[in-house]
């Protein structure tokens, strides 16, 4: 048992699998099942599922629209209240309430924010996407509570509330929106429910993490003094971990805000999402950024509110007066009121008037149409070079990527051999140099690079994944990864996924190449920092299709603009986390580098680099789970993977592609989340 | 505290009462272009002069099939059934969705191109020419082949049918999206560049740009699409523009149901109203006012039936 151990994680099994890799594929033309997975072993779950479906809604879809008529009152409730008060008095409330929490600046960002949306004419939309929010965080915040309390309470429950949270997350939310759809009926609800289902996992999380981690010796402290298992919950755990479970809501509060445009696809808001969505089926870039912005600004403002009062110092206020006390509550009472009645003689302070619009969209539309006509030659060499020498090799391999069109010559057999031969020879330098690790890395990068991800055979490649698996994670996670790859496989959907890698893979190293290098450079030099961190708030905050639409004019439709965009999400977790990994490490440990005599390059590479990198690592992993969210987005530009599918079940109506191109999407994100974070922790542990 | 409670009151009391308001409105779904939008706005304000309460409400394109099959949206006067999946045919077959007749707008499909390609293709507008000129139509990532943008590819694939039915030296590439497609077309044109691209009409595009048409050989009768060669080729089978209701409709306002019967909308009315709206800042809601005042003649007899019908 032990020798078998031994075998399977060692040289013997990456050899062993490299070679029938090579062997399938000089049989390839006999052996055609093993590059293209056949059609005849697909399990056919697409019925099963849309069938099951109807029998769900014709049994109990009474109950689900009873449930979503309830809160479609609500939600009526919510919306005629925030659209009933005045412009003017939520201004001077956000403001009042910024100011309160986090002094001037925010006060002054705030009142800046809140003018905008004034200001462009769609204070409406943006009223009606904030009810949206506004009504979702709270009922987020109870359900995440309470089965964060349960995932605390019973060991076993948490065995099935973490994976159902994570396939939450990383479900794209365009696969649920047609069953909730489906069930619950039509209207601003089912966009309700759905940024509930994606804004209550990370108060799931924060719930049971806080619960966790507090103190054991306060508790038992808390139990010696008689307290009552509910009066210890209330009385001591809770407040113990109160600063998780603010952050907490303050991760909700952001995941609703990134629902706001999905939730209105499905229609019936009139928001700003609505808005966003009309614009960007019209291309029009200015319309969409300076509507975008909308929910950038209302995101960030209530970002920086609900993380101020995360880390906000608990005061003492026993000894302070009634109105020093209160004084902020009873300044925005007589602001909300005297702007309500100042309004009824003055009613430019309810009604913004039309004339006093600045809505600047048809001339940012002229700068991207002037960039457009100006650069198109340069442009289009960017992207010829990212397509013959990066992309298709290793979406189609270099034996079909190479023609006199392409890179100026034809791939003739002795080219064939000559390269051969320099895969060999650099597989076995690395042998030598660096060992079998590297070699095996080297050997199998040839070969994709040859026949390309789309012309790999499937067996060694699901075979490598488990292996790989195994050897990071040992047998469980194996066995994770076996049933991974045996859904994608016996779904159908092998060759979407594969091209999701592909894409997903080219996104993250180049993301993780250039971030990572941004954000060494934003830790070494402060006004790199300065400027890179509003860069990231508006990119991490505006709404994703909004990217795309720049990309697309610009570059044009196909995957390199998908590619761009992709990246130009996924590159700010590189960014923040190696800054923050590097600006984490110890002055003693620099000092010491120092002492030894370190340039500062070596201490970059020999001191720094080193300790940030489990932080660094977790900085990868996000990346990663970034790059497939945007996936799906970037499908609205032209790819043909996993994201594609999930529009194609959306818009036939079809149920059950659209889930299980979701699910796949999910088990991907999964598999290397869990990969990523075990070896994290074990470079933690070194 | 108060003052709140007597904010929530007032607002659960407005609530209620739209709540109740709501049980005789007539529910028009709002899709995410200007055409539809006119189209709805005069539907519901006739709707409104004969005495009955609309209310708009924004629905995306398959959204609103669910909707009108369940009854929360009650009339969608201009409907497309290109690129609609079975979800529309299993809702007709039900009976849950009632197909009125057509609304009076000719659609066509097919391929475009800015004119300026005409100098570099000579041939055109005949698909004949594109076989000679292909490489006018490459880009890298499809040379030596012509570059063909097709729909999206969750709305079908005749494009690539096509191409490979007659043999065209292009290759087919899925648009992403409308916004997508859009946007290399304004691209396009601002740098003078090559563009074919799979389309449709009318649309508010061809108020702001100049397009032609690639002509296809003429049939008699509707174009068979699973059956064409070079020589042969007819092109597209144009897609039906027709005015839906929920099951109910009918039973709900027998005499909103005889104004829908006879709603018409005809192309140049349209195109003129999106050229209003999308290129002159005016509002739906005042272009559909200004046909409504420029066009009495046409609609008092629709109004005039269906206060017949009331009695």
């Amino acid at each position: 048992m032990n020798g078998l151990r031994h075998w399977f994680s060692g040289v013997h099994a990456w050899a062993a699998l490299i070679a029938l890799t090579l062997a399938l594929l000089i049989f390839r033309d006999a052996l055609a099942w093993s590059v293209r997975y056949p059609n005849e072993w697909v399990v056919p779950l697409t019925p099963w599922l849309n069938s099951g479906m109807n029998w769900v809604i014709d049994h109990f879809g009474a109950y689900f629209r009873a449930f979503s008529d309830t809160l479609a009152v609500v939600m009526r409730l919510v919306r005629n209240l925030i659209n009933a008060l005045p412009w003017s008095v939520v201004l001077a409330l956000v403001t009042v309430a910024a100011f309160a929490l986090a002094g001037w600046r925010l006060a002054l960002f705030s009142f800046a924010a809140v003018l905008y949306m004034v200001v462009i004419g769609f204070w409406t939309q943006a009223m009606n996407s904030l009810a949206l929010v506004v009504l979702s965080v709270p009922i987020a915040v109870i359900i995440g509570f309470a089965i964060g309390t349960l995932g605390f309470a019973s060991e076993r429950a948490d065995r099935a509330i973490r994976p159902t949270m994570d396939l939450l997350q990383t479900v794209p939310a365009f696969a649920y929106l047609l069953p909730i759809l489906l069930l619950f009926g039509f209207g601003p609800v089912v966009g309700l429910i759905a940024s509930l289902l994606y804004a209550v996992p990370p108060m799931v999380r924060n719930t049971t993490l806080g619960l966790r981690s507090v103190n054991a010796e306060t508790v038992e402290a808390g139990r010696m003094s008689g307290a009552t298992t509910a009066q210890l919950f209330w009385r001591v755990q809770v407040p113990c971990a109160k600063r998780q479970i603010l952050l907490g809501i303050n991760q909700t509060t952001m995941a609703a805000f990134s629902m706001v445009i999905i939730a209105s696809i499905i229609g019936g808001t009139a928001d700003i999402g609505w808005e966003v969505l009309t614009a960007i089926r019209r291309a029009l870039f200015g319309e969409s950024l300076l509507l975008g912005l909308v929910i950038a600004l209302m995101a960030m403002v209530m970002d920086r509110l609900t993380a101020r009062i995360a880390v906000r110092e608990i005061t003492d206020r026993q000894d302070q007066s009634f109105a020093q006390r209160y004084r902020y509550w009873i300044i925005a009472l007589i602001l909300a009121l005297g702007l309500s009645l100042l309004a009824q003689v003055m009613p430019f302070l309810s009604d913004y008037p039309r004339e006093w619009r600045y809505y600047p969209a048809a001339q940012l539309n002229a700068a991207v149409t002037y960039i457009v006509a100006e650069f198109s030659t340069s442009i289009d060499l960017i992207k010829r070079v990212a397509f013959f020498y990066v992309m298709l090799p290793v979406k189609m391999g270099l034996e079909r990527t190479i023609s006199p069109f392409s890179w100026g010559f034809t791939f003739t057999d002795t080219l064939k051999v000559a390269y051969a031969v320099a895969i060999v020879a650099l597989t076995g330098v690395a042998w030598l140099r660096r060992g079998w690790r590297i070699a095996t890395l080297s050997a199998f990068i040839g070969i994709l690079l040859f026949v390309g991800i789309t012309g790999m055979p499937w067996p060694t490649m699901a075979g490598m994944a488990v292996l790989l698996a195994y050897q990071v994670g040992g047998r469980r996670m194996a066995l994770g990864m076996a049933a991974g790859m045996g859904f994608l496989l016996l779904t159908g959907i092998w060759q979407e996924a594969m091209l999701s890698v592909y894409l997903c893979g080219i996104a993250v190293l180049l993301s993780f190449v250039i971030g990572g290098t941004l954000g060494v450079l934003a830790a070494e030099f402060r006004p790199v920092s300065a400027v890179l961190r509003p860069i990231n708030d508006t990119l991490q905050t505006m709404p994703l299709f909004v990217i795309l639409i720049p990309f697309v004019m610009i570059f044009k439709i196909g995957e390199f603009t998908a590619l761009l965009a992709i990246i130009a999400y996924a590159i700010v977790p590189s960014i923040r986390y190696t800054e923050l990994g590097i600006r984490g490490v110890s002055p003693e440990a620099i000092e010491a580098g120092r002492i030894c005599g370190c340039t500062p390059w070596q201490l970059l590479w020999r001191v720094k680099l080193p300790l940030a990198s489990p932080v660094i690592m977790l900085g990868l992993n996000q990346t990663i789970m970034y790059a497939i969210v945007m996936l799906v987005i970037a499908a609205l530009v032209g790819t043909s993977d996993l994201g594609q599918m999930v529009y194609i079940g959306l818009g036939d109506g079809d149920f059950g592609v659209g889930i299980i191109a979701g699910v796949g999407m999910a088990v991907i994100a999964m598999l290397a989340d869990r990969m990523m974070q075990t070896i994290s922790r074990k470079q933690a542990r070194n | 505290m108060s003052n709140n409670s007597i904010t929530i009151a007032a607002a659960l009391g407005l609530a209620f009462a739209a709540t109740s308001a709501q049980a005789d409105t007539i529910r028009i779904p709002l899709n995410d272009w200007t055409g539809q939008n006119l189209t709805a706005q005069i539907a519901g304000k006739l709707l409104e002069r004969i005495g009955h309460d609309v209310e708009y409400v924004t629905a995306g394109a398959v959204p609103q099939l669910a909707a009108i099959a369940q009854g929360s949206l009650h009339f969608q006067p201009e409907f497309w059934d290109n690129n609609v999946g079975d979800i529309y045919y299993d809702a007709l077959d039900r009976g849950d969705i009632v197909l009125v007749g057509p609304l009076g707008i000719e659609s066509s499909e097919g391929w475009i191109y800015p004119p300026y390609m005409e100098e570099s293709c000579p041939g055109l507008p005949s698909y004949q020419a594109l076989y000679d000129c292909a490489q006018a139509f490459a880009a890298a990532d499809t040379f030596p082949n012509g570059r063909l943008i097709t729909y999206p590819a969750d709305w079908g694939t005749r494009s690539r049918d096509l191409v490979a039915q007659i043999d065209l030296p292009f290759q087919p590439v899925a648009g992403g999206s409308e916004g997508a497609m859009i946007a290399e077309l304004r691209s396009a044109v601002a740098s003078q560049q090559p563009i074919l691209m799979m389309f449709w009409q009318p649309h508010w595009l061809f108020a702001e740009f100049d397009f032609n048409w690639v002509e296809f050989d003429e049939v008699d009768g509707t174009c068979d699409e699973g059956n064409q060669s070079r020589g042969n080729a007819c092109g597209f089978n144009q897609a039906n523009v027709g005015k839906l209701v929920n099951r109910d409709f009918q039973a709900t306002w027998p005499d909103a149901y005889v104004l829908v019967e006879a709603l018409q909308m005809d192309n140049a009315s349209q195109n003129a109203m999106i050229l209003q709206v999308d290129q002159d800042g005016m509002s739906v809601d005042e272009a559909a006012e200004g046909w409504l005042a420029d066009n009495e003649a046409v609609w008092a007899p629709w109004v005039e039936a269906a206060m017949a019908a009331q009695d």
